[in-house]
């Protein structure tokens, strides 16, 4: 019943196009994210999926129904604002049911849906304040009722937690996943943070300059990325990115601490075949670790590094060496962290490298 | 350290400041002081003197019987004729200047901008200009010498000033909250009725205040356009000051300055704090 399909849209302001033919599938009850870097987009999709902004060209289905320009109140979706956008002048509970209220319904009805939702996200002893009279997490709170009263069939969520304190974003991160669980309405739902498009989606539309870069799986977009933009957008600390030379038998050149060692990845064959002589490596810093003995492997090289920079994050360190002239962070124990420094002892593991064309940030698969 | 003792800078800002208060309230205690006084104490020449035997005559005469022209009886029936035109146009021209506001800050159109620019522009039109083009339109529409003539031209030349109150102060409301209200599925003037209204209380008194002070002072337009019987109070204290029957009654001049004075000096008393403070509001935070 909440299944929406973004059909080829494009939105041009002037001569800017912000939205480039996006296309989308998401199935009803689906947790889609939508993230990106500012001005990729997102908003603006959002606001389309809204009806707050008319689209150029393409179409939209709601529950296989074209929507494409039906006004916001005729969609059945309701959105909770990055600002929150609770109206100053009224209370809580009026907050909560002024979209009842103007659809008509009967006000004893209205008065029990906003019991039912201020219990669920528990804030019933609020109802009569005022907004300004509530702390950020409770006005978030409130501006997730107004849109929970309507039992919308999509939930649109425009950077709802960017406007709280870190911890208070991770309780709430927490409670919207709750939420979805037990209502399991769609919600599209648009962030910038990437630690929030990976623990909630069930799937991450990944955006840049107006396209989708790559749409799956947060693990998918995690282990397998489509592009440079989009390895270096998720994942944090971020992806270590390392131009390569290729020798002509497919192995990677990679110098460091004054040496220079030849490593062979499990792409080595399709590079070799294809005659590639320069590859920029992508390798996590978790792939990047102290001797682990216990992980072994064609694809595990020990190698010694020279660390220059250790950043203790408590769980792990985060330890700043260099290959070929550029920085690269590995992912230490706290105690191999303590110990780092010039000469350390490594183990690379090569088996989840990803290679990209250095003049296009594509893909290079095996 | 805290200085029981106020600097010197301190006591040269409040002597000047005290100096000047005294320089601008100086005509306002003569006026008063006078028209408390009889003729004869006036011709004795105290000028600030307080009245011996403060008497209310001056005030009775310049209300019910003071002659303006050939008619004499005082200024209450142009008092009346005032209000009868400064209330309409104020409430007319602000509840339009309210509307043209939200709509040039929150619902912007091909040329919103331009139209906001041109109705600017009529801020800066002199009174004078537009007397003869009116007088025409006024006669056309055959409200010439009537109240309701003098209402429309002070709500039309009102609109441009209550349009750039009103835009400017919902230009800082955030506009996430006009797509909110969308979503929830409430209509333009809902919109405006539920959530625009309920905020724009300081900018309602600026603007209230502002209309009222500017039409029951205009002189102008009141002079021009209305007719016997229609006249404003401020034509009517110009043709009673004017009048002399015998000596001049300075203390009647004063009272009926005052009374003509009174109802724009009453609002700012009353409402001048929302004044400063709906002139200086920011944003509405949500």
């Amino acid at each position: 019943m909440g299944s929406l399909t973004i059909e080829n849209i494009t939105k041009t302001f002037g001569s800017t196009e912000v939205l480039k033919g996006i296309n989308i599938d998401i199935a009803d009850g689906e947790f889609l994210i939508l993230v990106g870097p500012s001005g990729c987009g997102k908003s603006t999709l959002m606001n389309a999926i809204a009806g707050l902004e008319d689209v150029t060209s393409g179409a939209l289905y709601l529950a296989g129904q074209d929507v494409t320009h039906l006004s916001p109140k005729d969609r059945d979706i309701a959105m909770v604002f990055q600002s929150y956008a609770l109206y100053p002048t009224m209370n809580v509970a009026r907050n909560i049911s002024f979209g009842l209220e103007m659809r008509g319904m009967p006000k004893a009805e209205r008065e029990a849906i906003v019991q039912d939702v201020a219990a669920l996200l528990q804030i019933d002893h609020l109802l009569d304040r005022k907004p300004s009279q509530l702390s950020g997490g409770q006005r978030q709170r409130v501006a997730m009722g107004r849109a929970l009263a309507r039992s919308p069939r999509v939930y649109l969520f425009d950077e709802p937690l960017s406007n709280l304190d870190a911890k208070l974003r991770v309780e709430m991160r927490t409670e919207i996943k709750k939420l979805h669980k037990r209502l399991g309405t769609t919600i599209v739902y648009v962030t910038h943070d990437q630690i929030e498009a990976m623990t909630l989606a069930d799937r991450i539309a990944v955006m840049k300059d107006g396209r989708v870069q790559q749409l799956g799986t947060p693990k998918e977009i995690y282990d397998d990325p489509a592009n440079q933009f989009v390895a270096g957008f998720m994942g944090s600390p971020a992806m270590n990115f390392i131009p390569c030379a290729v020798s002509a038998e497919g192995l990677l050149t990679i110098a460091h601490s004054g040496q220079e060692i030849e490593v062979k990845i499990p792409q080595h064959e399709a590079l070799r075949e294809r005659g590639i002589t320069e590859v920029i490596l992508g390798l996590r810093p978790e792939m990047l670790t102290e001797p682990k003995p216990e992980r072994t492997g064609e694809w595990i090289v020990s190698m010694e590094m020279d660390f220059d920079v250790t950043e203790p994050m408590g769980a792990d360190t985060i330890a700043i060496g260099e290959w070929n002239q550029v920085e690269v962070q590995a992912r230490l124990s706290p105690d191999a962290g303590l110990a780092a420094g010039a000469g350390t002892p490594v183990q690379v593991d090569f088996s989840k490298a990803v290679l990209f064309d250095p003049s296009s940030g594509e893909r290079i698969r095996s | 350290m805290t200085d029981r003792f106020p600097s010197l800078g301190r006591i040269a800002i409040y002597t000047l400041l005290i100096a000047f208060a005294l320089v601008y309230l100086m005509p306002l205690y003569v006026m008063v002081t006078t028209s408390l006084k009889d003729i004869e104490e006036i011709r004795q020449g105290n000028l600030l003197a307080l009245p011996d035997s403060p008497t209310l005559y001056a005030w009775i005469k310049a209300w019910g019987s003071a002659c303006t022209g050939s008619e004499c009886e005082g200024l209450a029936p142009f008092f009346f004729n005032s209000i009868r035109i400064v209330v309409p146009a104020v409430l007319i021209s602000t509840l339009i200047g309210a509307l043209n506001g939200y709509v040039l800050a929150k619902w912007r159109f091909r040329g919103s901008e331009l139209l906001f620019g041109a109705l600017l522009f009529g801020c800066f039109i002199p009174f004078q200009v537009i007397l003869l083009p009116m007088a025409r339109l006024l006669a056309t529409l055959g409200l010439a010498n009537t109240v309701t003539g003098l209402v429309l031209v002070h709500v039309i030349y009102g609109i441009a000033f209550t349009t750039l109150f009103f835009r400017n102060f919902y230009v800082s409301v955030p506009t996430e909250l006009v797509k909110a209200a969308q979503l929830d599925g409430a209509s333009f003037l809902q919109i405006f009725r539920h959530i625009f209204l309920p905020i724009s209380v300081p900018i309602f008194t600026v603007t209230v205040i502002w209309q009222f002070t500017q039409i029951w002072n205009d002189f102008l337009f009141g002079v021009v356009y209305s007719g016997p019987g229609t006249q404003p109070i401020t034509v009517a204290l110009n043709n009673l000051v004017n009048t002399s029957v015998g000596g001049k009654e300075y203390n009647v001049d004063m009272a009926a300055a005052l009374i003509a004075a009174l109802p724009t000096l009453v609002v700012y008393v009353l409402a001048g704090k929302y004044f400063v403070r709906g002139l200086t509001a920011g944003a509405v935070k949500g």
